[in-house]
């Protein structure tokens, strides 16, 4: 499912994501640099690994779709390809994370998924793809969004 | 039928005499009510209001409930208030803390007064805010990011503030969710604070507070141990079961019938491990089944395609051919029952293997694979039932709803003294419940037992026998009463002869059903002699009491005769009346006379 094909944000929604905008401008999450766009409902977002890390000195981009009743409903947040070799994140950019899914409260922020996100690559001790990587990316092919995917967190050291 | 007219008083246990099973074969059915033989097990009298009767207080031991929704209500508040005494919290909390626990109060207790803390922390109940402003006239919404005056900004027990509306968006889409919304915490990532129904009410729209308060009650019973909602489709009533009990049988107020543990429809004597084999089997043999067994059977006379469409086994073609037959096995009517001096016989499998009845028909000899004849004889003895069970209650409901006024008004009785036909009717839908299930078990029972086989097919076949005694005087003998012509005999014989059968029938099935969930157990304790021991179960299984019981049991176990005019087939151990020099069963010559 597209951003095309995604209702259009409702009042909430636009209201608390000019919110977010103007905090994140006054008070950007330090490794990430929001791509300016006039869309509102798609965020693109430049994420540099953290120095000291395994990945210090790359850089990834990571889409954020917002939905019509955000934040009620979580965003559904991907890398664009080549995502970062990461146990939890998957070739065609799908990430395991428990606050994308369930765990997502609407009193998270793009900046706290943000900084979720950068925790997790940055506690990463190895560079590779998570075990059912393959099979996975096979069964998403007809454009199926990550939020479709019944997510199993099995793993909270990384 | 022909013994109505010993029948004195259904009232009077002790005149309810003989025949009702045996017919004139040799197991005779006394009442009497001397205490000799205390073998237990098959014992019974027929006697119901008798308190000390075994079958009556096992009967009445319920060890289950059926709860009304109103019921579960009132259980669920009384749990609510001993949580909320006992541990000096508020009633909401107390149900938080109960849901998390499963709805056990002894389990609450236990973690409570073991680690007060650790399980406020895990359910989310907070003793004081964790954030706290004193002097704030407005403040900022947590979610919306927008400031509200105080009046529109509300705080679980933590304190964290978020908008009235967001607050109503946050419930509103967790219980669109689903049950889960029972778990809810504040919105605030590093906050746990539960949710409770209080705070749920002064928020949220009339209808969420309504789906919240019906998921509160369904977790009452899904999240409980001890209790299920009763699977009847439609109904709306849940059973909360004594754990630990034995006898997983429990009856819904809405009359469906259903294992506790499997809760598949109510199966004894047959275990919940082989009634899933059973449903397994027929549904991978269902496709072979079909083209067998076509709802209607050409008559055996006539050959015009019968359907059948009342409940008991004994068909009558329509005139002009008037034959009348058994549903079952296709043979005369006149074959069955007492009035040949004849048996019935039609449960047995290698009788009807034996007789040839198998060849005689053209579809029969195209089932060449042995196994799957024996399948279908069995399911097709189990689906008949089942179908003859929806008819009774179909019946039972006419019964209630039409024929019973109907009947108050032509014989001049009120309709409370009609009750024993109502109770006729539960009897059979309850009798072909026990008897379907008994084909299950047949059908699984071991194949070198040849001795717990032969008395489990005497015993189903007394039992079938029996109950198609009562369905039939249930199902066509009331007709007399009904129609326009003055009835053949007067009604209270009617009355006498239909309760009689009933609590006969009644008895004789609670004992095949223990005898049946015991293994048979008394074929087996005896070992060698068990052709003596069956004898024996016989003779208790029929009226157990009796000095004939006795002195059989007193004969010791090398005797297959014994001096009260009876004597036991060593073949099949058929118990045969003494004047008979060949079996009536098997025809094997009497031995050891």
């Amino acid at each position: 499912m597209g951003p095309t094909q995604r209702d259009a944000l409702s009042k909430i929604a636009c209201n608390r994501l000019q919110k977010e905008l103007v905090e994140w401008q006054v008070n950007p999450p330090s490794g990430f640099k929001h791509k300016v766009t006039d869309n509102l409902q798609r965020w693109v977002i430049e994420v540099n690994g953290a120095p000291g890390t395994l990945y210090a000195g790359e850089t990834y981009q990571l889409q954020v779709d917002f939905p019509e009743h955000y934040p009620m409903e979580a965003p559904q947040v991907i890398f664009v390809p080549p995502a970062p070799l990461h146990p939890h994140i998957y070739s065609n950019g799908h990430i395991c994370l428990d606050i994308l899914y369930d765990s997502w409260s609407p009193a998270m922020t793009v900046s706290s998924i943000c900084i979720s996100i950068l925790s997790m690559l940055s506690s990463s001790p190895v560079k590779q793809r998570p075990a059912d990587n393959d099979r996975y990316v096979k069964n998403c092919k007809n454009g199926r969004s990550p939020k479709e995917t019944r997510w199993w967190f099995h793993d909270d050291k990384v | 039928m022909d013994s109505e007219d010993d029948m004195h008083d259904a009232n009077d246990a002790e005149s309810m005499d003989d025949d009702y099973y045996s017919g004139d074969t040799a197991v005779e059915y006394s009442e009497d009510d001397d205490d000799g033989d205390d073998d237990g097990d098959y014992e019974f009298d027929n006697d119901s209001v008798d308190s000390d009767d075994v079958s009556t207080s096992r009967r009445q031991q319920k060890n289950y409930i059926a709860l009304k929704e109103a019921d579960i209500r009132q259980h669920q508040e009384n749990e609510i208030t001993t949580i909320s005494t006992v541990l000096s919290i508020s009633r909401v909390d107390a149900s938080i803390l109960l849901r998390h626990y499963h709805w056990s109060v002894s389990n609450v207790h236990e973690v409570w007064f073991a680690d007060e803390d650790r399980v406020r922390k895990a359910v989310g109940l907070l003793e004081r805010p964790v954030v706290r402003f004193p002097n704030a006239k407005e403040l900022t919404c947590g979610i919306c990011f927008e400031s509200f005056p105080l009046d529109r900004i509300s705080s679980a027990a933590c304190g964290h503030p978020f908008c009235n509306l967001c607050w109503r968006a946050y419930m509103s889409t967790s219980i669109d969710g689903g049950p889960g919304c029972l778990m809810l915490r504040c919105p605030d990532p590093s906050c746990g604070a539960a949710i409770g129904q209080d705070m749920i009410n002064l928020l949220v729209s009339e209808e969420d507070k309504e789906k919240y308060a019906r998921y509160l009650l369904r977790s009452y019973i899904e999240d409980n141990r001890k209790t299920k909602w009763c699977p009847a489709p439609g109904c709306e009533y849940a059973v909360e079961f004594v754990v630990g009990s034995e006898n997983y049988d429990v009856s819904c107020l809405c009359s469906y019938g259903f294992c506790w543990n499997c809760t598949e429809e109510a199966h004894r004597p047959v275990d919940c491990g082989t009634v899933a084999k059973w449903i397994m089997k027929n549904s991978a043999e269902s496709e072979n089944m079909n083209w067998i067994l076509a709802n209607s059977k050409p008559c055996p006379k006539c050959k015009r395609p019968i359907e059948k469409n009342q409940g008991c086994m004994h068909m009558t073609c329509t005139p002009p051919c008037k034959f009348e037959f058994c549903w079952l096995c296709l043979g005369a009517w006149s074959d069955h029952g007492e009035r040949t001096g004849g048996f019935y016989a039609c449960n047995r499998y290698e009788a009807a293997k034996q007789e040839g009845a198998y060849d005689e028909t053209e579809r029969r000899r195209e089932m060449a694979k042995n196994s799957l004849e024996r399948y279908t004889h069995y399911y097709e003895r189990w689906a008949t039932n089942q179908s003859s069970r929806q008819k009774a209650l179909a019946d039972l409901h006419q019964m209630q709803t039409v024929n019973l006024e109907k009947l108050s008004d032509k014989q001049s009785q009120p309709e409370s003294q009609l009750k024993f036909i109502t109770e006729a009717w539960l009897q059979i839908v309850e009798c072909r419940r026990v008897l379907k299930w008994t084909y299950a078990y047949g059908y699984y029972l071991p194949e070198p037992e040849q001795a717990k086989r032969q008395f489990f097919e005497y015993l189903q076949g007394e039992a079938e026998a029996g109950l198609e005694r009562l369905h039939q005087c249930a199902e066509k003998d009331v007709q007399a009463y009904l129609g326009a012509e003055p009835p053949p005999t007067d009604f209270n014989d009617f009355r006498t002869k239909l309760a009689g059968l009933t609590s006969v029938t009644r008895n004789y099935f609670e004992n095949l059903v223990r005898a049946l969930e015991n293994g048979l157990s008394d074929v087996d304790s005896q070992g060698a002699s068990s052709k003596t021991a069956t004898a024996k179960s016989v003779a208790a299984f029929g009226k157990g009491k009796s000095g004939r019981g006795k002195s059989s049991r007193a004969g010791g176990p090398s005797k297959n005769s014994d001096d009260h005019g009876f004597w036991t087939c060593d073949q099949c151990t058929y118990f045969n009346t003494r004047s008979l020099p060949t079996c009536e069963m098997c025809h094997q010559p009497r031995r050891n006379a």
